[in-house]
Formats: structure tokens, C-alpha cells, sequence
């Protein structure tokens, strides 16, 4: 499928990681220029370097295709989103770590760790100079919408609308359990706990990456309950900072396991469909 | 620097302390009637592992016999882990942190002259009144147990733990302590998550004569949790409260983990009439900062590693003398004295402003590994005073005025306020000019008096040019990953 042979709308619909680029992109943007970031170019240019040059050796290697190449891009938006470090070198390491794991670790075509997830923690355990600010989205009431109409196009795109949804209303429910009815306090410490702007981009971009969840819905609804469960523990009752994260780490190796037990259907990026294949050589004919 | 390039200069160092705080994360307890208002605190906070100590000074104006003060806390303190420290180390950490103005002066283009001059101005801190009282009653049927008493320095100390809020409050009224109506509905929360109770109150006949204030009051305890309860503050104060927040790590910046940590704008040419009017502009463009961020963000105004084995510079320029060997005993920052991690003292300085819509959670923090040095620095630039008799004068003269132009947007842009005192500031050297300035961009029109719309100096233009980049960049990289090989046809 060429892009040219389509039209830019046709082409921007054809795979759902585009509108996942495209916000993430918008994401940063919005941290650089109105929520005053450090805006440390040197780290987003290692981030894009360490992904697009490792992820060009496998695509050179035959290792993956392509379109690896945007999954490399949603890496590095993700690095640069969630990721603080004192040193580009650190970003350009999480990059590297982050796609050599998932094109040399690929069991049953699928990859044991989400890539952004499996750098931000490598490089935080290994190098002690970096760090996850969960407070740096704040918790504006914008943002949340922004995020969550974003999320939801791509979410829909990609059919994984249930695990980010069933991870936000399991947290939140725990949450307002805990906070309003058992602790006391307000619904408004609820609030502001849930419209964390990193909890939401997690429950709608990583935890929905459909290369690291169960194949099988039901299977999915189940693990996201699981991890929005120990993410409440550990953070309630461990007082870990950024909770998700780290149970992520842990969880995406068992859809490997999960996977063999539940047989279901794989997920591909885009569908080799007939139809877009026949419309593509009419055009081809039609010149 | 942008005005460097006009001949040499030198710093000198102007301090203002511009927030004469003083304080806590608990709420006063009345006795009197008397409203109380409790709108400025300071705390020092040191993180270690999981070791914290927080020592909570207070600007408590009244009736000494009228203060008392509770502040939830998450485990049993020992008698050791609670001290009484002095004041002064609070003074010291705030004159060392607070917000700078630098001045530099430009070189007679005309003559080689230098003059120097040394202002050091500083305010020192407001201190409070107190006397005392206290009543020692037990558990009467309120589910309240008293876990520990002591008497330490002026105080009478309790440790409080309450199985619900109704009893704790009315223990607490019983025993004469007048809470705020609204306390009861915050204290069930931390009664819930299983804290305690740190209930101080003044012992008169422990007072020392001539004491003038009350002591600041140190606690130390050993528990996950890395956070300042702001909530119970709220239930006797209205409106906006400030706190600083004095924070000792070993590793690097302490950050909020529930609120965004914005740093204060710095490193900003303002003109020079501001020198006698800081602490004002500093108010002002706290405020305006502080709205500009929505109100619900913690201020960064200050970091730097000032282990005393640091021998490089702590700050630039200084206001205040760094902290020493006795502050670092005083402040509770055990490691900084010996061993191979003294080496390791990270101060951070944080401003928060709160009002309960915007601060519904307390405070929560983290360490990280951020080690970089920030302060906020405001620079004046004294212009060289004639004579203007060379060649040179003229272009120094029209590059003088464009300078103050940009000071006096700059000013407008940081405080939102205009003042009166731009237009003669802007034309002061005028009559020295040959020739009027031409302007580019037709500016000549403007008015000096209300200055130019605001400058948002955090999306210009040229800024926004590598976000384009990046778009196109990642947009290319998307169109080249679409295309797939011929054999899928």
C-alpha cells in the first residue's frame, strides 16, 4: 500500500498509531510550551535517535518491517512524556534498551514488555539519575478532556477500548472507596487524585499498547483489573510514586503465559484488507 | 547575559527577603475568641531514606496562653525525636535562598571607570510573642488515647491517637483546646490512615524570659509517607496561605508528586528603578505567576548542592551566607557532618501557595536525581554616567534606550503592572542623543507611560520553530513508514 495512492485522510485512518503520533506529539508540546518543562531538545533528539537508529538496523536486518518505524516514533514520544534523566545519554540509553528488548525478545510475535515502559524503568533502576515526575501534568480539567477524546480516537482505532477503561474505572472505583467513603475526605481529593494527566496518559497509551496486552478480551478486562488493583495497593499502602509503571513492568511478561493459555486471534497494525488492496490497483489502472 | 556586550561590568548583590515567613502544616488551636489567622509558614523539611525530620516554625500572634497546635503525624514519636531549635537557622536558610536582584554597571564607553558600590540590605525575619499553658487530662470514653507525653523546652507535647473524629474533637474541647468547626470532618481522614496526633501547647513557667517568640519545633520519624498535611491548616485560615518549604536531601531536588513544581521566572533584566521597590516586584510577580499557573502549582525558588565539602560556589551571587556546620546540626541534616555522603547536602527551596479549591490533597513529595543549581535572579544594569563626549556615546546611548525598553516590557511582562516611572526612565539620556532613536518596528508610537501589551516570553515565535520541526519531522517519518513493499499487492 503506497500512502501516495491514497488520499492523506484515507492514508491518516489506515492505522491507528498515526492519531496516537500525532496527540502524543501534541502531549509534548503542550508540557513544553504551557506547563513550563524543561524544554531539553537534546534528550527528545536522543530519545528519536537511539529508537529510529535501532529500530533501521532490525527493519535492515529483516528483522521487522517498515512500519516498526512508528512504533519507534511512539517510543520516543513516550520517553520524552514520561521520562526525566540529568543526561541526553541516559534518554539515548532508554531508547536503545527500549527497542533492542522488543526486536530481539519477541516471543509468539509479540514483545514481553511495552518498549516506552520497559526503558523509563530500566534506565530509573539502572542509572539512579532518572526519574518519572508523576506531578507534572498537574490535574487541569482540560487536559483531562483533551487526553481522554485523543485517547479515545486511538483506543477505537486500535479496538482497545475496554483494557484503558476497565484500568481507569477499577483504579477509580478503589480510589473513591478508599478516599470518600472509608478515609472521609472529600469527593474533591478523589478528583484530583484521578485527574492526574500521567495516570491518564497511561491508561490510555500504554496500557493499551495491543502488542503487550492478552489477545483475548476477556483475558485483557481481567489483567487491566489487576494491575489497576496493585497499582492502588502499592501506591495506598507502599506509598510508591508513579505505582502503575512498575506494575506494568512486571505485568506484561504473564500475557506470554496468558496468551498460550486463552488461544485468541493476534493483533495486527493494519489489515491486509481485499478491499483497499483492489481500490489500490484501480488507481493504478486508472492512470 | 544580554547586556554583556556593552564593556565590562561588575555584580554586586542586593538581597531582599522578600517573604518574611514563618509557620507550619497544622492549624492553631484557639483558646480566645480571638480569629486567627495563620497565612505564612516555614518548614524545613530533610528526607533521608525514609528518615524525615520536619521542623515547623510558627508566627503565632496572640495570647501565648492561646497557642496550641496539632499536626497530624504517621507513627508514635520518642521523646528524642522531638527537639526545640532556634529561630535563627530559619533566618539563615531564608536569607541564603531568597529570591536576588544583582546589579551591574556598564563601562563609560568613553573613559575607563569603574565604580562600585556595596548594598547589602536584608530583613530579617519577623519574630513572634508567646506564653502559655496546659491542662493534662486522660482518655475519657472519646476513644482518644494519649500515646506519649512530654515537656520539652517550652512546650507541653502530647501524642494523640483517636479511633474516630467526633471523640477526638470533643477531647480536644474538653481539654480546652478550641478547634475550628470545621476540623472535625479533616481529622477523620488521618485518623483512618492511622496517624497520630502532635498536640503542643506553651508552658508558661517554662517560658525563658525575654523570649519573645516561640521556638520552632522539630519532629523526627521513620515512615514511608514524604508529605506535609496541609488540610488541617485550612480548617482555621481563609483564603491563600503561603509556605516555604526549606528541603535537605542527599541526591538532588525534592519535586511534589500531586502538584505540578514550576520554577519561578528567572535570570530577568528589569529596570533599575525597581532596586528600592523589590520586595513589592517580587509579590507582584509571585501573584502573577502563581495565577498565570492556575493556582494549584508548588513555586521552585531556589536549588543547590551546599555540602559543606562543596567548596565551589552555592550560590551567584550570595545574598546570604550559605549554611554552615551549626545550621546543618540545627536543621536536623545528621549526614552532612561526616562520612563519605557529606558531600551529598541538597537544599531546595519551595514556595507554595494554596487555598483550599485549588489544594484539595496535601502535599505529597519526592527525591529525585536532579542536582541542577537553579536560583531566581533579577538583574538591574546601571548605565555609565557621561561624559558622553566620543564617537562611541552616540551607539551606546541608542542601544542604552533599547535596553530600557526591553526592561520596562519585561517588568509589564513579569508583574502585569505598568509604572509611573517608566516614561522618564525610558527617556532619562535623551538629551544626550544627537539624533532621536529610529526604532525598527515603527515603536517610536508607543506609549511609554502604559507600557506594550504583555511579552509572553513563553511562546515567541522562534520557540515554537523546533515544535514545527519536530512535526514535519515525525510527520515525514510516518508517510516513509507507510510504504510497504510490492509483493503485498
Amino acid at each position: 500500500m503506497y500512502p501516495q495512492l491514497l488520499s492523506l485522510k484515507d492514508w491518516f485512518a489506515s492505522d491507528g498509531r498515526h492519531f496516537q503520533i500525532i496527540s502524543q506529539t501534541l502531549f509534548l508540546m503542550y508540557g513544553f510550551y504551557f506547563l513550563g518543562w524543561d524544554a531539553d531538545w537534546l534528550n527528545i533528539i536522543a530519545a528519536f535517535a537511539g529508537t529510529l537508529i535501532i529500530t533501521w538496523l532490525a527493519i535492515k536486518r529483516g528483522m521487522v518491517g517498515r512500519h516498526s518505524l512508528k512504533s519507534a516514533l511512539i517510543t520516543s514520544l513516550g520517553l520524552s512524556l514520561l521520562l526525566k534523566a540529568n543526561s541526553p545519554w541516559l534518554f539515548l540509553l532508554a531508547a536503545v534498551l527500549a527497542i533492542g528488548q522488543k526486536v530481539l525478545i519477541r516471543p509468539g510475535n509479540k514483545h514481553l514488555w511495552n518498549p516506552a515502559n520497559f526503558g523509563i524503568v530500566a534506565v530509573v533502576i539502572l542509572s539512579g539519575s532518572a526519574w518519572i515526575s508523576p506531578g507534572q501534568w498537574g490535574s487541569g480539567a482540560l487536559l483531562i478532556f483533551i487526553i481522554g477524546s485523543l485517547g479515545l480516537a486511538v483506543l477505537s482505532k486500535i479496538k482497545r477500548l475496554e483494557t484503558g477503561f476497565t484500568f481507569l474505572i477499577v483504579l477509580s472505583s478503589l480510589e473513591a472507596a478508599r478516599s470518600i467513603f472509608y478515609m472521609g475526605w472529600g469527593a474533591d481529593v478523589w478528583l484530583h487524585k484521578m485527574s492526574s494527566g500521567s495516570l491518564w496518559l497511561f491508561a490510555l497509551f500504554m496500557i493499551t499498547d495491543p502488542m503487550t496486552s492478552p489477545n483475548s478480551r476477556p483475558m485483557r478486562i481481567l489483567w487491566a483489573t489487576g494491575i489497576a488493583i496493585v497499582s492502588f495497593v502499592l501506591a495506598n499502602f507502599y506509598f510508591i510514586n508513579a505505582a502503575p509503571f512498575w506494575v506494568l513492568f512486571f505485568a506484561t511478561p504473564l500475557n506470554f503465559i496468558i496468551d498460550r493459555l486463552y488461544k485468541s486471534m493476534p493483533f495486527k497494525w493494519f489489515e491486509d484488507n481485499p478491499i483497499s488492496i483492489s481500490s489500490q490497483i484501480q488507481i493504478t489502472q486508472d492512470k | 547575559m544580554k547586556n554583556v556586550k556593552i564593556g565590562w561590568f561588575f555584580a554586586i548583590v542586593l538581597s531582599v527577603s522578600v517573604m518574611s515567613a514563618t509557620a507550619f502544616c497544622g492549624f492553631y488551636v484557639a483558646k480566645a475568641d480571638a480569629t486567627l489567622f495563620n497565612n505564612r509558614s516555614e518548614v524545613i523539611l530533610v528526607r533521608d531514606g525514609l528518615r524525615t525530620v520536619i521542623t515547623m516554625s510558627n508566627d503565632f500572634q496572640g495570647n501565648m496562653r492561646d497557642f496550641a497546635m496539632v499536626v497530624p503525624v504517621p507513627v508514635v514519636l520518642k521523646e528524642s525525636d522531638i527537639k526545640v531549635v532556634s529561630r535563627r537557622v530559619f533566618n539563615v536558610l531564608d536569607e541564603y535562598s531568597s529570591p536576588r536582584l544583582v546589579e551591574y554597571y556598564d563601562e563609560n564607553p568613553c573613559m575607563r571607570y569603574m565604580s562600585d558600590q556595596m548594598l547589602y540590605n536584608s530583613e530579617s525575619s519577623e519574630m513572634t510573642r508567646s506564653k502559655m499553658v496546659f491542662s493534662t487530662e486522660e482518655d475519657a470514653g472519646f476513644g482518644v488515647t494519649i500515646e506519649a507525653k512530654y515537656s520539652i523546652g517550652e512546650y507541653d507535647i502530647l501524642i494523640l491517637s483517636a479511633k474516630e473524629s467526633g471523640g477526638l474533637k470533643d477531647w480536644l474541647l474538653i481539654n480546652g483546646y478550641k478547634i475550628p468547626a470545621t476540623a472535625g470532618e479533616v481529622l477523620q481522614p488521618y485518623i483512618k490512615s492511622n496517624m497520630k496526633f502532635f498536640v503542643v501547647k506553651v508552658n508558661l513557667d517554662k517560658m525563658q524570659t525575654g523570649y519573645e517568640y516561640l521556638s520552632p519545633i522539630q519532629i523526627s520519624f521513620e515512615h514511608e509517607k514524604f508529605m506535609l498535611p496541609i488540610r488541617l491548616g485550612m480548617a482555621n485560615s481563609q483564603g491563600e496561605q503561603d509556605m516555604i518549604v526549606y528541603a535537605f536531601t542527599k541526591q538532588g531536588r525534592i519535586e511534589c508528586t500531586n502538584y505540578r513544581t514550576v520554577k519561578m521566572p528567572t535570570d530577568k533584566n528589569i529596570p533599575l528603578f525597581v532596586r528600592n521597590q523589590f520586595g513589592d516586584f517580587y509579590k507582584d510577580l509571585f501573584q502573577r505567576t502563581y495565577k498565570y499557573e492556575g493556582r494549584n502549582a508548588v513555586f521552585l525558588e531556589y536549588a543547590w548542592n551546599v555540602s559543606p565539602q562543596n567548596t565551589g560556589m552555592k550560590c551567584d551571587p550570595c545574598v546570604g551566607p550559605p549554611p554552615i556546620f551549626n545550621d546543618f546540626v540545627e536543621a536536623g541534616v545528621d549526614w552532612a557532618l561526616t562520612g563519605s555522603t557529606a558531600n551529598n547536602v541538597f537544599f531546595t527551596r519551595l514556595h507554595v501557595r494554596y487555598g483550599r479549591d485549588k489544594f484539595p490533597a496535601d502535599l505529597t513529595f519526592q527525591e529525585t536525581p536532579n542536582n541542577e543549581n537553579y536560583q531566581c535572579r533579577y538583574v538591574l544594569t546601571h548605565p555609565a554616567y557621561g561624559p558622553f563626549d566620543c564617537e562611541d556615546a552616540q551607539s551606546y546611548l541608542e542601544s542604552l534606550k533599547e535596553r530600557r525598553k526591553k526592561e520596562i516590557d519585561e517588568l509589564y511582562a513579569l508583574t502585569g503592572k505598568g509604572d509611573m516611572k517608566s516614561g522618564a526612565y525610558l527617556i532619562e539620556f535623551d538629551k544626550h542623543l544627537k539624533k532621536p532613536v529610529k526604532s525598527e518596528k515603527g515603536e517610536e508610537e508607543r506609549n511609554d507611560f502604559v507600557p506594550w501589551a504583555p511579552i509572553d516570553n513563553r511562546i515567541s515565535p522562534w520557540k515554537i520553530l523546533p515544535a514545527v520541526g519536530l512535526f514535519l519531522f515525525i510527520f515525514g517519518i510516518m508517510r516513509y513508514a507507510s510504504v510497504r513493499p510490492r509483493t503485498a499487492v
